[in-house]
């Protein structure tokens, strides 16, 4: 009976913890490939807030009647803004905290003014739930697991494994690696330093754009002023924790995102502690996902402070740092 | 035909550097009033309505001061801890821990007021500090980047305040509003005035003693070393680690006592969901904007605090809360760029050889 009901929790928390992690899976792998080359994007809540109300506008305004096509239009939006943030960090060299910031405050004011005329407004174009057939249908773990939207298998699964075989597996990654290591080696060998950062910095801004998009397409589904409500700035969290690396950084979402399905689901079941009131737990709830990011990112450097061996957990040596050639 | 190039120089001189900031904002901010006429809005007009706003009535220029004080606290808090090249992003979560300590204490204990006031002032700035606590000491000892941590501290703050506000120092009398209790107990009004208290001196003070700080003391020149070169300073025997903890948690506190002198202006007095709206994020613009010199800190605190007034003036005539976000994020755009160009100059190609020749 026990067990059961245990059961029953923990899969009622996974089936809305998936869903809601995704967004912060996809700009994760995006702030993963930035910062393997060492760009520090900080704007990552802007970039979702771009992607989210371009795929409302595509959805809106030009009639696309494809949540794929009106994501793919998301993510060009948030590439664009990617492109211009890589402009001012990677080739003038201005710093990537301040302009990192600009993006964050331009995209969120862009993206709510855009938005303006939207609030409410249900989307109309959406993601369908994969439905593997009928054999599935009564069984919780199944449900839990396998009825998400196609994006969510892209975020979770697909993505991942790509970066991590690229990063970890290939000649390429191995140079990407090294310009965000070590740049004047690099570009000593014959890696295009600027190039490739300039060129995942425009990727990784549209994963962000395409969690940005998943949000409005499929999670809410509506737009709403400040759709990332901090989601972004999780995902910089997450990344931290991950050691840059692709699969912890999912697992790192799903923490996040089994926090707020905790939330949902302690509201929805109307849990009650007889100390606290339902609605006291409630608001207790809405800042524990904030405060278990921050635990999280104390997690690797407190376990290797106290001696734990953990593989590799320092940020890649040159983050942050422009590159230019006259200063070697 | 004189040809130029740009030469990289081998140090920015501060006033260049300062100078060049001071462009980009400027170039910022027609970038930005061209995009407000290219959208449809007459730019002008805006800018006439702001101008108007402010300097055209006493509650115009008291409305900026007010704005000021929080925005000018919250500052100088991120223009210290940047001093040390530490971003503190967190000021803004600060500020309402300090207001949320001082409301605390002003709802539940009584006594003399001014009695009251100094307390809610040691417990706010206590209540900042703390805040900064775990950022600090993971930043300190553990090498973690403080930007993340001080900024997802700001959600939690903000989550603590509408808890607080909602549910248990909810003002049951009056239930249709949602915020705390008023604190009866106020700062004193600066005489001359309309709305403003003897909070607006608690800024300048603290900047002039920062000043002095980082112009006659070794724990400045201490800090300013670790800015340049933390490798370098530890070396020369500054105890690195123990400098970042306790400037770190000094500017949480100057923040927090931002929130408490927030708090204890007459009229607002209560803790509620849109107690800081965003000061701390005005704040980072201004230290950004001043380079982390103090007396630059004031200055553009004015600035800033000017066209946050105005934003909220203009708010009635329908120019939007976001266009305004939008603008300091150009702004802060134009300033990154003006530090860059700061680190160049150029040269005429003729002059450059003449050097080289002499040199």
């Amino acid at each position: 009976m026990m067990l059961a009901l245990i059961e029953n929790a923990f899969l009622s928390l996974a089936g809305s913890a998936i869903p809601a992690s995704t967004v912060v899976v996809l700009a994760a792998t995006g702030v993963l490939l930035n910062e393997r080359v060492g760009v520090m994007n900080l704007g990552q809540e802007g970039l979702i807030g771009i992607g989210a109300v371009y795929s409302v506008i595509a959805v809106s305004s030009w009639s696309v009647g494809s949540p794929w096509i009106a994501m793919l239009v998301g993510m060009i939006a948030a590439a664009v803004a990617g492109l211009v943030f890589a402009l001012f960090v990677v080739v003038f060299k201005a710093s990537q905290v301040l302009v990192g910031l600009a993006l964050a405050l331009g995209g969120i004011g862009l993206s709510n003014q855009l938005g303006t005329n939207r609030n409410g407004t249900p989307i109309q174009v959406q993601f369908q739930e994969v439905n593997p057939g009928g054999k599935f249908d009564d069984n919780d773990f199944f449900e839990a697991f396998l009825f998400h939207e196609p994006p969510v298998y892209l975020a979770y699964i697909v993505i991942p494994a790509f970066l991590w075989f690229l990063l970890f597996r290939t000649r390429h990654g191995m140079n990407m690696r090294a310009v965000g290591e070590n740049p004047a080696a690099a570009d000593a060998v014959g890696v295009r330093v600027t190039w490739s950062r300039l060129g995942y910095t425009v990727l990784g801004a549209a994963l962000a754009g395409a969690g940005g998009a998943y949000m409005v397409l499929s999670f809410t589904p509506t737009w709403s002023p400040d759709i990332a409500r901090g989601r972004g700035w999780v995902a910089l969290a997450v990344v931290i924790f991950a050691g840059w690396r692709p699969f912890r950084a999912v697992a790192g979402a799903l923490l996040y995102g089994g926090m707020i399905s905790l939330g949902v689901t302690a509201q929805a079941r109307g849990w009650d502690l007889p100390s606290l009131e339902a609605r006291d737990l409630a608001f207790f709830l809405s800042m524990l996902p904030f405060l278990v990011t921050l635990i999280a990112i104390l997690i690797p450097a407190g376990a290797a402070k106290i001696g734990r061996r953990v593989r590799s957990t320092a940020a890649p040596a040159a983050l942050a740092t422009p590159y230019s050639r006259e200063d070697r | 035909m004189t040809a130029y190039r740009v030469e990289r120089r081998l140090e920015a001189n501060p006033r260049h550097a300062a100078l060049a900031r001071i462009y980009g904002a400027i170039i910022a901010m027609v970038v930005a009033g061209l995009l407000l006429l290219l959208t449809g809005r007459n730019a002008f007009q805006i800018f006439w309505e702001a101008l108007d706003a402010i300097f055209g009535s006493q509650r115009g220029i008291e409305g900026v001061l007010l704005r000021a004080i929080p925005i000018l606290m919250t500052a100088l808090a991120v223009a210290l801890s940047l001093r040390m090249k530490v971003w503190n992003i967190g000021s803004d979560g600060q500020f309402l821990m300090g207001a949320f300590a001082a409301v605390g204490i002003g709802i539940h204990m009584s006594g003399p007021g001014w009695l009251i006031l100094i307390v809610m002032a040691v417990a706010a700035t206590a209540a900042g500090a703390l805040w900064m606590l775990v950022p600090a000491l993971a930043r300190a000892y553990w090498d973690v980047n403080e930007i993340i941590t001080t900024l997802l501290l700001n959600f939690v703050a903000v989550q603590l305040v509408v808890w607080a506000s909602l549910s248990f120092w909810r003002d049951t009398e009056n239930a249709v509003i949602q915020s705390t209790k008023p604190v009866p107990y106020t700062l004193a009004g600066l005489p001359g005035t309309n709305s403003l208290t003897i909070a607006l001196l608690v800024p300048l003070i603290i900047a002039a003693v920062l000043w002095w700080i980082f112009r006659s003391t070794t724990t400045g020149y201490e800090i300013d070393t670790i800015g340049g070169n933390p490798r370098a300073a530890s070396f020369a025997g500054i105890r690195v680690r123990f400098r970042i903890l306790s400037v770190m948690l000094t500017t949480g506190g100057i923040a927090g006592l931002g929130g408490m002198l927030q708090l204890s202006a007459p009229g607002a007095q209560a803790l509620g969901p849109g107690f800081s709206a965003q000061f701390g994020l005005s704040g980072f613009i201004v230290a950004a904007l001043a380079g982390a010199a103090f007396g630059g800190v004031l200055v553009g605190g004015m600035f800033i605090a000017s066209m946050f007034f105005a934003g909220l003036v203009l708010q009635t005539k329908g120019l939007s809360v976001y266009i305004i976000f939008g603008i300091y994020g150009i702004i802060l755009t134009g300033v990154a760029l003006g530090e860059v160009a700061a680190r160049y100059r150029l040269v005429r190609q003729d002059i450059l050889a003449t050097e080289r020749a002499a040199a």
